[in-house]
């Protein structure tokens, strides 16, 4: 039990370290191609929304590929 | 398109109830701490912190879950609506120094990391007293945070309203893992019965609320209903399943309608292009016009009629929304006729 539940929290933090290098590179180069009423918005703004980046980012890439770039 | 994201959209009503919401907040917090310093006046500052914020989030759990039904059973509670999102960040954030402190206090002196240490450090599952609730209280925060974090409108738009939606239906499950929480840790060592009365007492006046909500919500829905089925109205479909700014074209009584869903409203046309017949309900919204599929002939959604210089007219519908199924009236109005639109509600 305690060894499953280390794992998980292990993969947890990977999850989130991932999801943080991420979101720095998406804010800066991605998150325009995918929503375009993000143009122009302040660093507030993507602070804002950057704790739920770090659950959602996976759909997040999917959509920036989507979106070809 | 559309507007760009603020961080917040501030104005003045949403400045004054963040105002007046931190004043209750402060009033809450100065209450229990006072209270927990008159009967334990021996109490640890962490400990203070602990339950004085726990006791705060719980309370505007309450608050917030309280507020949904208040306002559908009388309009003068909507203004209580108006920033919930605020309400429900704060009180996240207040639930977080609890779940954070309390972890700090009781799993992080060891060398088990401290979140897996709320799992491991009590293995007593089978038990009801000595239940490890502090898992019921993590779940139920984890669920606090999906939600504050994606409060704001950027998420409802790149989730999907359904899932975000779905997501926070989830606060309902965090108030049943916090209750349990409650009844299952806190409960078993404060055990005086006042405690289970308050918390009864909460969970009552919450189910109550929506009890009463929703017969009343039923009442109005089953009056609409019926005074639509009285003036020829047939239900036809949902209006989620109309693509936005798009059609649906249905067959009823005979009538060949294309129901349009543009900016918010639905509008229904005769299903038949002026120029050859082409199936208006496959076509689009283009620049506000209903644009026919075949050789983009237009028409104005709400009267049907080409945009000047042209003269075609379709015969047009009656619409109703309720409860998000469009009503249609399959009479057709005279050619050129305007019809309001149904308005659909904003999220
Ligand atoms: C990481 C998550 C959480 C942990 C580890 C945790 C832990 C604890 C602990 C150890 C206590 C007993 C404190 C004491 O009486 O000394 C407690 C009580 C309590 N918790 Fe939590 N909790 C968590 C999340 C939550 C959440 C999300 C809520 C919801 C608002 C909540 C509401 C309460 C309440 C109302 C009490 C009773 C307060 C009292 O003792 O007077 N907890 N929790
Ligand atoms: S049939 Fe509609 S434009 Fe030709």
């Amino acid at each position: 039990m305690e060894g499953l539940i280390q794992v998980i929290v292990q993969i947890w933090l990977i999850y989130t370290v991932i999801g943080i290098v991420f979101s720095m590179l998406f804010f800066k180069f991605g998150l325009v191609t995918v929503d375009e009423s993000a143009e122009n918005t302040t660093w507030k703004f993507k602070l804002l929304i950057s704790p739920g980046m770090l659950i959602f980012w996976p759909l997040f890439a999917l959509k920036w590929k989507r979106s070809g770039s | 398109m559309g507007v760009n994201y603020k961080a917040v959209q501030w104005n003045r009503q949403k400045k004054n109830y963040d105002v007046v919401l931190w004043m209750i907040i402060g009033g809450i917090v100065l209450l229990f701490s006072s209270l927990q310093l008159v009967i334990h006046p021996e109490i640890t500052a962490e400990t203070l912190i602990i339950r004085t914020s726990a006791l705060t989030a719980f309370v505007l759990l309450h608050l917030i879950l309280m507020i949904g039904p208040l306002a559908r059973l009388d309009t003068r509670f909507l203004p209580l609506l108006y920033n919930r999102r605020h309400l429900g960040v704060s009180m996240f954030l207040i639930a977080l120094i609890h779940g954070a402190f309390s972890i700090i206090q009781f799993h992080a002196l060891g060398d088990v990391n401290p979140i897996v240490s709320v799992f491991t450090s009590n293995p007593n599952y089978q038990s009801i007293s000595e239940f490890p609730f502090q898992i019921l209280g993590f779940i139920a925060l984890l669920i606090l945070f999906l939600m504050a974090a994606t409060s704001h409108d950027f998420w409802l738009k790149n989730l999907s309203p359904e899932i975000w939606k779905g997501l926070h239906m989830g606060v309902y499950l965090a108030y049943g893992l916090v209750i349990a929480h409650v009844a299952t840790g806190a409960l078993q060592y404060e055990n005086h019965p006042v405690y289970w009365g308050i918390l009864f007492v909460g969970f009552t006046a919450v189910a109550t609320l929506h009890i009463f909500a929703s017969i009343k919500e039923n009442k109005v829905l089953t009056a609409l209903k019926t005074n639509a089925v009285n003036e020829g109205f047939v239900e036809v479909l949902n209006v989620e399943s109309i693509p936005i700014s798009g059609a649906k074209a249905v067959f009823i009584h005979n009538q060949n309608i294309a129901i349009f869903r543009y900016l918010n409203r639905i509008s229904a046309v005769h299903n038949v292009c002026k120029h050859q017949m082409g199936p208006l309900g496959e076509g689009e919204i283009v620049d506000g016009c209903i644009t026919c599929p075949w050789h983009g002939y237009q028409y104005i959604p709400e009267n049907g009629r080409a945009p000047e210089p042209f003269i075609e007219k379709l015969h047009t519908y009656s619409v109703k929304v309720i409860d998000g199924k469009v009503w249609v009236n399959p009479t057709p109005k005279p050619e050129g006729t305007y019809v309001e639109p149904a308005i659909l509600e904003q999220q």
